[in-house]
């Protein structure tokens, strides 16, 4: 999605992003998070700490040549480059997101390797594409044995990452990793960005379908899709410490000191859309209204801090009648 | 915390005790998560009682997974899955229940690089998920206990706690050949070794868990004639020295198991509801079982402060 017009342009983006706790012990400051996401050497790591740490390595690429997913069975070979990436927020929450764009078609056989490596995160059909049933193929669940796999290309990376030296693998919580889908389909001629739909399968797998403008930057779609699935885990995560901390049922102090990670580690993250793209910002809106992410939010941590204020109580009492 | 569960024979009820652990870890609210690594034949599905994967899964398996063949190993969720009418209602407080089946074509395979890596990965991401992951090894010296062995020896495995069951029955012939297992020239202990594991540590890391034990102070055997219970006495004290004498003796025993028909003959987990309401399974057993899985993530009985 470039200029306008280039028969060149992405008419179809997709990607997965797998997010998960930074397997520490304490989150990583910036310099650290700079050298842990130094993934190829001389390649520049982006720092930004406004309006929080969020670090993000260089981009990789890897070479593919090999059949899309399809929603149909339908073979539709592919050559190109996948983009992969791995993001840092707070030195805290882990994300590898790998992408690629494609456009209409392309010839019927494939070109010198260099024509390819000049459009990095550009993976070009044999052929016609058949959009629909490749964003289809994108966003099922199941993978068949020689398709283009973007969570291999993430798991490989987060792997890469959470294997190194500077991280001692004693994480204050145990939570689980998700999965992020997308796929771009372009909006009709003169409409703003869309979310067709977000799913929540039970396995961790989230998917969501988008519609862009022509000319939206792939980079600022990834964005969007890193945003979203960042507050989706939170939010995943948070439900299930609260749920496993039995509040309302268990002893209370028990539930307190099994909530503690999250007021440790979690609840400060909170920051949706602080870098988002400001003409896919509306996107948010959308999920705000319905499901309602910041809403959910704000109800646990509510509940949480009305839970320590409580435990507070008796503490209370003890001190003035010790004086 | 990583649970590597490994006998030298067969016929140990490694699979089955260790299932019963995973299933007591479980109800006492740890996240836990069993991986079928008995290359050579899945069957811990059958244990869960989990319809479809029994002799393990047709693809997508932890074999494939280690091979490369797909990203995501199969997960079943226990709780829903399970055809157990006990196991399908999740208690409250229970952690969850995972199991990764193996694939039903497995068999065993040599260790490359690229397979030592899932594993490592595979391991780290588990063990950022769940209390305790337990690994079923299949029996013998076999490629699964060189790569765990292997992954475990990594440095950024270093600071993730693992420690090893070794099941035995309480037979001269299994006694000697768990020591083997363990201490003998190619063992566990020598392996690791060679794969830079640092004595000490690896060895403190291993404890032994007798299974099928009979007990002979046990009301089954009060009837038995004098010179019988005389004799299962002896058999038992000669074990005793011959356990310490290999150095498998009570420093290093995390724990008995009784002779059990259930989980000898249906080999399944064993519920409170076996031994309290249709009373098919034994009291001693279930205990025996809770004390176990209290010991296997205690600190005392390994050692540490």
């Amino acid at each position: 999605m470039r200029v306008p017009g280039d028969p060149a342009a992405a008419v179809l983006l997709c990607g997965e992003i797998r997010t998960c706790l930074l397997q520490t012990g304490r989150s990583l400051p910036a310099s650290a998070a700079r050298d842990l996401l130094r993934l190829r050497a001389g390649e520049r790591v982006r720092v930004s700490e406004r309006p929080n740490l969020h670090v993000v390595s260089p981009d990789l690429l890897t070479g593919v040549d090999c059949r899309l997913p399809t929603g149909t069975g339908a073979r539709i070979r592919a050559v190109g480059t996948v983009t992969a990436r791995a993001v840092l927020t707070e030195g805290r929450v882990l994300q590898a997101t790998a992408r690629f764009g494609c456009p209409g078609g392309g010839p019927d056989t494939r070109r010198p390797w260099g024509s390819y490596l000049v459009r990095p995160g550009v993976v070009e059909p044999l052929g016609r594409l058949p959009v629909r049933a490749v964003a289809d193929g994108v966003l099922a669940d199941v993978r068949r044995p020689g398709e283009l796999d973007l969570g291999a290309v993430a798991e490989r990376l987060l792997g890469e990452v959470q294997r190194h030296p500077l991280l001692d693998q004693r994480v204050p919580f145990k939570s689980r990793r998700t999965r992020l889908r997308w796929a771009a389909l372009r909006a009709p001629d003169g409409e703003g960005p869309s979310l067709g739909r977000f799913t929540l399968a039970e396995d961790g797998l989230r998917t969501v379908e988008l519609r862009l403008p022509e000319g939206t930057d792939p980079a600022a779609c990834a964005s969007l899709c890193e945003d979203l699935a960042l507050h989706d885990w939170l939010l995943t995560t948070l439900v299930r410490l609260v749920e496993r901390s039995r509040l309302g049922s268990a002893d209370g102090h028990e539930a307190v000191m099994a909530l503690r990670p999250a007021v440790d580690h979690l609840l400060h993250l909170w920051m949706p859309r602080a870098r988002v793209d400001t003409t896919l910002a509306p996107l948010w809106e959308v999920l705000e209204r319905e499901p309602g992410f910041t809403r959910q939010w704000g109800t646990l941590v509510q509940r949480i801090r009305d839970q320590l204020a409580l435990q507070a109580i008796p503490l209370l009492r003890e001190a003035l009648t010790a004086r | 915390m990583i649970v590597f569960a490994a006998s030298d024979k067969g016929g140990t009820g490694r699979s089955v005790t260790s299932a019963n652990l995973a299933y007591r870890r479980a109800l006492a609210g740890d996240d836990v998560c069993y991986l079928d690594f008995d290359f050579g034949s899945p069957t811990a599905a059958a244990v869960f009682d989990v319809p479809g994967a029994v002799r393990g899964v047709a693809e997508g398996g932890l074999h494939s997974h280690l091979q490369g063949r797909n990203t995501e190993p199969v997960r079943i969720d226990v709780w829903a899955e399970t055809e157990h009418e006990v196991l399908r209602h999740r208690p409250a407080g229970a952690g969850s229940l995972v199991l990764l089946p193996g694939d039903r074509s497995g068999g065993e395979f040599t260790v490359g690089r690229e397979a030592l890596r899932r594993c490592v990965d595979l391991f780290l991401r588990l063990n950022g998920e769940f209390d305790v992951v337990v690994v079923d090894l299949s029996a013998g010296r076999s490629y699964a206990i060189d790569l765990a062995l292997e992954a475990t020896s990594r440095p950024e495995m270093r600071s993730v706690p693992a420690r090893w069951l070794v099941y035995h029955r309480w037979t001269r012939q299994h006694v000697i050949a768990a020591a083997g297992l363990v201490f003998g020239g190619r063992g566990i202990v020598a392996g690791g070794v060679a794969r830079g594991h640092d004595e000490e540590r690896l060895r403190g890391a291993i404890r032994f868990v007798r299974a099928a034990v009979p007990d002979p102070e046990s009301p089954l055997w009060s009837q038995v004639p004098p010179a019988q219970s005389a004799w299962m006495r002896k058999c038992d004290q000669d074990l005793e020295v011959l356990a310490a004498d290999l150095d498998i003796g009570y420093t290093r025993l995390l724990g008995s198991v009784p002779l059990e028909p259930v989980l000898q003959w249906r080999e399944q987990l064993i519920t409170d509801e076996d031994v309290l309401a249709s009373r098919i399974a034994n009291q001693e057993t279930l205990q025996a079982l809770e004390e176990l899985a209290e010991r296997l993530t205690g600190d005392e009985p390994w050692g540490q402060p």
